[in-house]
């Protein structure tokens, strides 16, 4: 009679061979990523929000901030702590792309239950290729199932004694530099507009139906921009919110006081601190209104954020200070 | 969608390996031609009408050229032979030339004509080259006149020529085969098997270790020093020419790994490209160990062809009455390797630091041949043994700086800035910038350098082992199954761990892709 265990033995080698690689690949990433946790400047500056918001205690924020630059550099959280008493926190990327924001948003909600989502929606408008696209959303869910892949390089900067250093507020850094931008108006009324492109879209929705699992409001924001920003996207941002029920707040339009002789980091591209100090002035008074967002600087819990806002207070006066 | 991405790896070739098993054998290659056009297709989308039309001119003349071999034999089916071969090959070359060289041309015009004084010019053209034009170009000159010279049977199905010439894995960098190298294999439709898997996979890890530890770490330093050379001399370019010849090696040969690795798992074997060219004792045995395809290709198709051809031959009878057979075969060489290492040159590109290169190589081959009596006697007279263990350095370490001041010019943004930093190496050369911190200052640390070295070692043993002892993929097959896959397991680990992509890393091209 034909002895059929070889054979068997052999078909579940591959099957076999790959599990062990996936518990491999879980055990390195709880390593490194524990190493990450404990040893936050060993991290690169685009994965620190990663890392940051899983360290922060469980269901203390409560308003959360996506996107790609224009999201850090808009919303100061210690200030809007300061003011208002609403924990939130910026998990902005240089460059983020919707696949990111949308996996990004997904690593918060395992540990946080934040009652707004803030979306910058410049980050939206990032256009790539679709095959490039594509290779994103491999990349990014390898990321997130397995975070070896993102922190992978944490040994170089052990190894090197290199420490990322740049301070960062709930993901908020203090940028005061001033470069003034002269270009004048550019909202121009207009009936054109630049449609949300496709695979944006697509993560928007995404990114909407993640905050309705979790119970939290998505608001997309348009940080103040001459060089991102026109009347066009304005409009096809207004058509998307319409489309999907969403509350859009556009600050090009808002009078929130932007002296872009002062306010601006790079001619117009960015916010510095100053101009970030009433984008979250103004957003403050908006959450509080719509969403009662309750102050919550008196709670046990949040002592340490008064203790961070202090701190937060120090170096801003000492970095405006230094400026004359 | 380039070989070295998560795209590739974890969703297309899983994809198209699972549709070619589940196809029935007969028309597997099918499977893999629809793979193929649709690689081309999310590379460079409407231009695979380019890689079709040229499928079918090529297939066209292949049918033509057997068909004339089907009529009466004589002069005149020979001419006629031969005309349709020139008529396929200028007309591939054509095409080639107007996509890849248009500009370059008109550019270098221009400058004559303004030069003579004339305000006539050629206007500049946007073209948009297909993704390895100049790959599958060279594998349908070479179809076309293995069926003139009747090496193989023209291919009657449209399909099967279309597949030959598109196979994905061999599209982006070659390998450049013949017709009787791999067509056979394609079409056979050979199912999947464990151990074509098994060796495959490895294959390509190995491959993704070179190119995403070593290779495009060392993109970093190099593309500090050469894309601002005025801001570096003296031993930082030379770092800078053998970090580059390094990621060249690494990156091209890691993508052959990939190549050949991806054709494995289906079954089919793909020509080598690179065989330990760094161990070479001359530079012309360094072109038969790197790029051997390409290098093969020249040799079958330009070198040969010219060494037999009728003004070669009376040359031989000529110059052996006058000056003796060393002047006959001297002038025999110079005349086949020009046009060799002038097309070499080009086929990079339409610039002028590749013809460079290609003339380099020449002038460095030609020289070597002919010194051959002086060498001879120079080696007799100091009792030199050059087959010997002791000289083997000393070669190993010429031919190194041959290529490495190759490659200098080959990097070089242009042959001026070329000449500019081969001249600057030796302005202010102090072996201390090896240690005094200068090359912690191009883009790496101590970190990223431990990571090259370890990767090169590493390259370097798996090597030495294969082509001294003849352990390969083969060998590691029949270890036991637990230290099996702990080599596997560290394998796919360091090249996790080690690799440079994500934040703080430059995706990098494909550089052969590029040519």
């Amino acid at each position: 009679m034909r002895d059929f265990r070889k054979p068997i033995k052999k078909s579940w080698r591959p099957f076999l061979f790959f599990f062990i690689l996936l518990l491999l690949l879980n055990a390195a990433s709880r390593a490194v990523s524990g190493i990450a946790k404990r040893s936050g400047e060993l991290v690169r500056d685009r994965n620190r929000s990663y890392v940051a918001i899983q360290k922060e205690p469980e269901n203390t924020v409560q308003v959360l901030v996506l996107g790609d630059s224009e999201s850090y550099t808009t919303v100061s959280p210690m200030q809007l702590w300061k003011e208002t008493g609403i924990p939130a926190f910026v998990c902005g990327q240089s460059g983020q792309k919707p696949q990111e924001t949308y996996y990004m948003l997904k690593t918060a909600l395992e540990t946080q239950s934040p009652r707004v989502v803030l979306l910058e929606t410049h980050a939206l408008y990032n256009k790539e290729k679709k095959i490039n696209a594509v290779q994103n959303v491999v990349r990014e869910a390898g990321n997130y199932i397995f975070p070896v892949f993102r922190l992978h390089d944490i040994w170089k900067a052990g190894f090197s004694g290199k420490h990322y250093s740049g301070k960062s507020y709930k993901g908020f850094e203090i940028r005061a530099a001033v470069q003034p931008y002269k270009g004048g108006a550019y909202m121009k009324p207009t009936e054109e507009k630049e449609p949300v492109p496709e695979f944006s879209d697509f993560y928007l929705c995404r990114i909407l139906e993640l905050c309705r699992a979790h119970n939290a409001e998505l608001v997309l924001y348009s940080g103040p921009s001459p060089v991102n920003y026109d009347y066009r996207r304005h409009n096809g941002l207004k058509e998307a919110a319409e489309e999907y029920s969403l509350a859009y707040v556009d600050l090009n339009l808002e009078e929130i006081g932007i002296d872009w002789d002062k306010d601006t980091l790079d001619k117009g591209d960015h916010l510095n601190i100053f101009g970030a100090q009433k984008v979250t002035s103004y957003l403050g008074k908006y959450l509080r209104e719509n969403f009662g967002l309750e102050d919550l600087r008196n709670e046990e819990q949040y002592q340490s954020w008064n203790r961070e806002a202090e701190n937060f207070m120090e170096q801003y006066c000492k970095i405006v200070g230094n400026m004359g | 969608m380039a070989y070295h991405t998560a795209l590739y790896l974890f969703v297309f070739l899983p994809a198209a390996l699972l549709a070619y098993q589940l196809f029935p054998a007969r028309h597997r290659w099918k499977c893999l031609l629809f793979f193929s056009y649709l690689f081309f297709w999310l590379i460079s989308g409407k231009l695979v009408v380019c890689l079709m039309g040229m499928t079918v001119f090529t297939h066209y003349i292949g049918v033509w050229l057997g068909w004339l071999k089907t009529q009466e034999p004589g002069a005149a089916r020979k001419s006629r032979e031969r005309a349709v071969l020139i008529f396929g090959i200028v007309m591939l070359l054509l095409f080639l030339g107007y996509l890849k060289y248009y500009n370059f041309f008109a550019a270098n015009a221009n400058r004559l004509l303004r030069t003579a004084g004339s305000s006539w010019g050629f206007s500049a053209k946007t073209l948009v080259l297909p993704i390895g034009i100049s790959f599958y170009t060279l594998q349908a000159i070479g179809y076309m006149a293995d069926v003139y010279w009747e090496k193989t049977a023209p291919e009657r199905s449209l399909g099967k020529m279309a597949l030959f010439l598109g196979f994905f894995p061999q599209l982006m960098e070659g390998p450049i085969s013949s017709y009787s190298q791999t067509a056979g294999q394609l079409w056979a439709g050979r199912g999947l098997k464990g151990e074509d898997l098994s060796q495959g996979g490895v294959r390509i890890l190995w491959g993704l270790m070179k190119k995403l530890v070593v290779a495009d770490r060392l993109h970093v330093l190099v593309k500090t020093v050469f894309g601002s050379p005025q801001d570096h001399r003296g031993a930082v370019i030379a770092v800078a020419a053998i970090a580059y010849t390094i990621q060249l090696y690494m990156e091209f040969s890691g993508c052959m790994d990939i190549v050949i690795g991806t054709g494995r798992m289906f079954g089919v074997t793909l020509p080598e490209n690179f065989r330990r060219p760094f161990a070479s004792r001359s530079a012309s045995e360094f072109w038969r160990r790197w790029h051997i395809t390409l290098g093969t290709w020249l040799k079958t198709y330009i070198f040969y062809p010219i060494s037999v051809s009728g003004p070669a031959k009376k040359w031989n009878r000529f110059a052996g009455r006058k000056w003796g057979r060393y002047a006959a075969r001297l002038g025999v060489s110079a005349m086949a390797l020009f046009p060799v290492w002038l097309c070499n040159g080009l086929w990079h590109g339409p610039r002028w630091s590749y013809i460079f290169y290609g003339m380099y190589y020449f002038a460095v081959i030609f020289t070597g041949l002919a010194m051959e009596p002086v060498w001879d006697r120079a080696s007799a007279f100091f009792h030199i043994r050059r087959e010997a263990r002791y000289w083997r350095p000393v070669q190993l370490l010429r031919t190194w700086v041959i290529i490495v001041i190759g490659e200098l010019f080959f990097r070089a943004i242009s042959l001026k800035m070329g000449i500019r930093m081969f001249f600057s190496m030796f302005q202010g050369f102090s072996l201390s910038a090896l240690w005094d911190g200068t090359l912690m200052k191009l883009g790496l640390d101590a970190g990223d350098f431990l990571a090259v070295a370890g990767g090169c070692l590493a390259v370097g043993i798996a090597g030495s082992l294969r082509e001294r002892r003849g352990i390969g993929a083969e060998q590691l097959g029949k270890l036991r199954l637990p230290v099996r896959w702990m080599l596997y397991y560290g394998l796919i680990f360091a090249v996790i761990i080690f690799g440079a992509y994500g934040p703080g890393y430059q995706q990098v091209d494909l550089i052969y892709a590029g040519f």
